[in-house]
């Protein structure tokens, strides 16, 4: 009897929880995460389908995904993948093809706009996601003080020109140089025209993207031969190290987008180049002193495109149940739903939507920030270039490297990876 | 003039010892003034510079067990700390007497055993991923307790050695004369000695437990997520919720927190004891 209880035991701390009508997914801990969450009611009224979504953050996520997408039978059922991990995934052959799931239920992935469907949707030919949000990213700025006449009126008659929305890299560089400003009279700029993310890797690579294709820069040609560390390239490394030095906060060098978005938020900086999933945060008054004071524009030359992307991974227990969920929350209803919770739609309609629209009237800004939205380069060894252009980058506007000679460098290592990866020929 | 200088002296004597103590306890305290202080605040406020002193209050940590899975976190770290610290520490306590008194194994198998240690745990990681997925413990309780046995007994082991060495063994053979059996002279003898040490091991093995990040993000599931899972979840793509993650942080080292006065006197006495063998 003893022996029996003590199994029943064991076996009631297994919780395994491979049930047929449960579908398991791990996403990021993100609002447009919480938006999916509040829609499962719904979902499991209309199919009768549970979905368990285990959220955790975003940098233990790869480490998470790994053993699971590499086992033949993974505990996830559906995830959600980053455009930096598309190429690694796939050519891992970790994720299923969609083509013929779409093909038989005739969904249409026209919808989705073009720059989203090549970022986190197809490889080549194939369709292995259907994408899920974006974070484009774009210029946060102040929208009170862009529109305030007698600011208007001061910016004309310093430049010559009207000061509205940015179209051009140098409208927007004269902006921030306008905006920041001694308050206190102390001989120090203390407002600032914007805020810099200088710390190595990631972040500075992804805010200096801007720049870069704000100088009319891309990072390769067609046969992907690096062509960042041109002159647009050392032009943008220069812009980046005058805002540090001139138009930015003490610190900025080791910054990430968290501090930055703390300066923006505390209402000590006219604009931010950032992620436009961060808009929705300025207007909380629990992290924010610019409530309502916050707008967004796109990135002259185009900011750096980012999303993530639904997919069914081939370790996946259940795939069929899986394919109906993105079905359902990519369906037009709950997109809507979403969208108007505060989420980052992918679909060309949502951006036109009158409802939509008519809660969040910065969806046209959005619409061209996410059409006019550059690539960053995605292949298998993305990773380990960022790592590089990180490093270089921060020594270039730290001043401990010439900004040729660390491009140069830059370029190397980008040469040397997408030659490793096949791509260069 | 003489007794103003030893006056001086004196005091100096007094004081620098203090201010030099004060010095490192504020190096040690003010992190986590500050982190309550932040618990107790919102985003807005926490980041403000110069600080600015606005009203405490406790929604922080009502948000993290109403809208996030704070109160299973909770259990879940706590029956993985204390149930790889009951089963490890006799297995462990087993292993040190085996080594202290019989040699087993020789140098080689304490050498394997300290090399454990020193591999990373991300190389156990993988191959432990593969076999919990054929015996079906991933995501369960069991499966956490077993993961973290491996970390627990080869530490317990290394550790409670030195605890059966020395005067121990002399009492052992005391009780054998007084005719003890070895199992007896191990139990009623061996042990109770060492009791301190076992349990300032048994101490720093659930800390140890309790702190463990990788196995437990990568072995773990939605239901039997840990603590260190759970706090890592405030840091996203939209920043770090710094308000929640101190609330959380605070309700992370809360029970470290309650049982060190109760075994202080243990921990430092049981250190101190393996420490002179």
């Amino acid at each position: 009897m003893r022996r029996l209880l003590f199994s029943a035991a064991i076996c009631a701390m297994c919780v395994t929880g491979a049930q047929a009508d449960t579908i398991h997914v791990l996403m990021e801990n993100v609002p447009d995460t919480r938006y999916v969450q509040d829609l499962l009611p719904e979902f499991k009224a209309q199919t009768g389908i549970d979905v368990e979504i285990e959220s955790i953050s975003y940098i233990d996520m790869h480490s998470k995904l790994a053993p699971q997408l590499s086992s033949p039978e993974g505990g996830y059922d559906l995830i959600v993948v980053d455009f930096y991990w598309v190429a690694e995934f796939t050519q891992a052959g970790w994720l299923m093809p969609l083509d013929d799931l779409i093909k038989k239920d005739n969904v249409d992935t026209s919808v989705y706009l073009p720059t989203l469907m090549n970022l986190v949707g197809k490889v080549g030919d194939t369709t292995y996601m259907l994408p899920f949000y974006n974070y484009s990213m774009g210029i946060i700025y102040r929208k009170d003080m862009l529109n305030d006449p007698k600011e208007q009126e001061a910016f004309k008659a310093k430049y010559g020109i009207e000061l509205k929305i940015p179209t051009t890299w140098d409208e927007y560089k004269k902006q921030v140089e306008f905006f920041s400003r001694d308050t206190d009279g102390d001989g120090k700029v203390d407002f600032y025209g914007t805020v810099n993310q200088g710390q190595r890797g990631d972040c500075i690579s992804m805010q200096w993207s801007n720049y870069l294709y704000g100088n009319g820069g891309q990072y390769h040609d067609a046969n992907w031969k690096a062509t960042f560390d041109g002159e647009a390239g050392v032009k943008a490394i220069e812009d980046f190290k005058a805002d540090i030095a001139k138009h930015g906060p003490t610190g900025a060098e080791s910054f990430c987008f968290d501090e930055a978005a703390n300066v923006f938020g505390q209402g000590k900086a006219f604009s931010f180049v950032t992620f436009n999933i961060l808009l929705a945060g300025f207007d909380d008054p629990k992290s924010s002193q610019v409530v309502g004071k916050a707008g967004i524009a796109a990135n002259p030359g185009g900011g750096l495109n980012g999303g993530w992307g639904w997919a069914i991974p081939n370790s996946s227990p259940n795939k069929e149940a899986a394919w109906t969920f993105i079905k359902w929350i990519e369906a037009k209803d709950a997109v809507r739903k979403r969208t108007m919770a505060g989420g980052a739609p992918t679909q060309a309609w949502a951006f036109e939507d009158p409802e939509i629209v008519a809660k969040r009237p910065e969806m046209g800004q959005l619409a061209i920030l996410v059409a006019t939205a550059q690539e960053f380069p995605t292949f298998t060894y993305t990773v380990d270039f960022v790592e590089s252009l990180g490093r270089e980058l921060n020594l270039a506007v730290t001043g401990q490297k010439d900004p040729k000679e660390a491009l140069a460098r830059a370029a190397e290592d980008f040469n040397k990876l997408v030659v490793k990866a096949g791509l260069q020929k | 003039m003489s007794s103003v200088s030893s006056t001086i002296r004196r005091a100096g004597r007094i004081c620098l010892p203090h201010a030099i103590l004060i010095v490192f306890s504020a190096s040690i305290l003010l992190p986590l003034i500050w982190l309550a202080r932040v618990a107790l605040t919102d985003k807005l406020t926490a980041y403000k510079i110069p600080p600015e002193w606005a009203p405490l209050h406790f929604d922080n940590f009502i948000e993290i067990f109403v809208n996030y899975n704070f109160a299973g976190y909770f259990v879940n770290s706590m029956v993985a700390a204390i149930g790889s610290t009951i089963i490890a520490l006799p297995i462990a306590t087993a292993m040190a007497y085996a080594f202290a008194r019989h040699n087993t194994g020789g140098a080689t198998l304490r050498l394997f055993i300290l090399a454990s240690q020193m591999l990373p745990p991300v190389i156990l990681v993988l191959p432990m991923y593969s076999l919990f997925l054929t015996a079906h413990l991933l995501n369960s309780w069991s499966g956490l307790i077993i993961a973290h046995l491996a970390i627990n007994i080869p530490f317990l082991a290394w550790m409670l050695v030195a605890f059966f060495q020395g005067e121990i063994e002399q009492l052992e053979q005391a009780a054998r004369i007084d005719g003890a059996s070895r199992f007896q002279a191990f139990i009623l003898v061996a042990v109770p000695v060492a009791a301190p040490g076992l349990l300032a091991a048994g101490l720093l093995a659930f800390i140890l437990s309790w702190n463990e990040f990788l196995f437990a993000l990568i072995l773990t599931g939605k239901s039997t997520n840990t603590l260190p899972v759970g706090l890592a979840g405030f840091q996203s793509q939209r920043g770090v919720d710094i308000a929640l993650l101190s609330a959380a942080t605070i309700v992370a080292i809360i029970p470290v927190m309650v049982l060190l006065p109760f075994m202080r006197r243990y921990l430092i006495k049981g250190i101190s004891l393996g420490a002179l063998k």
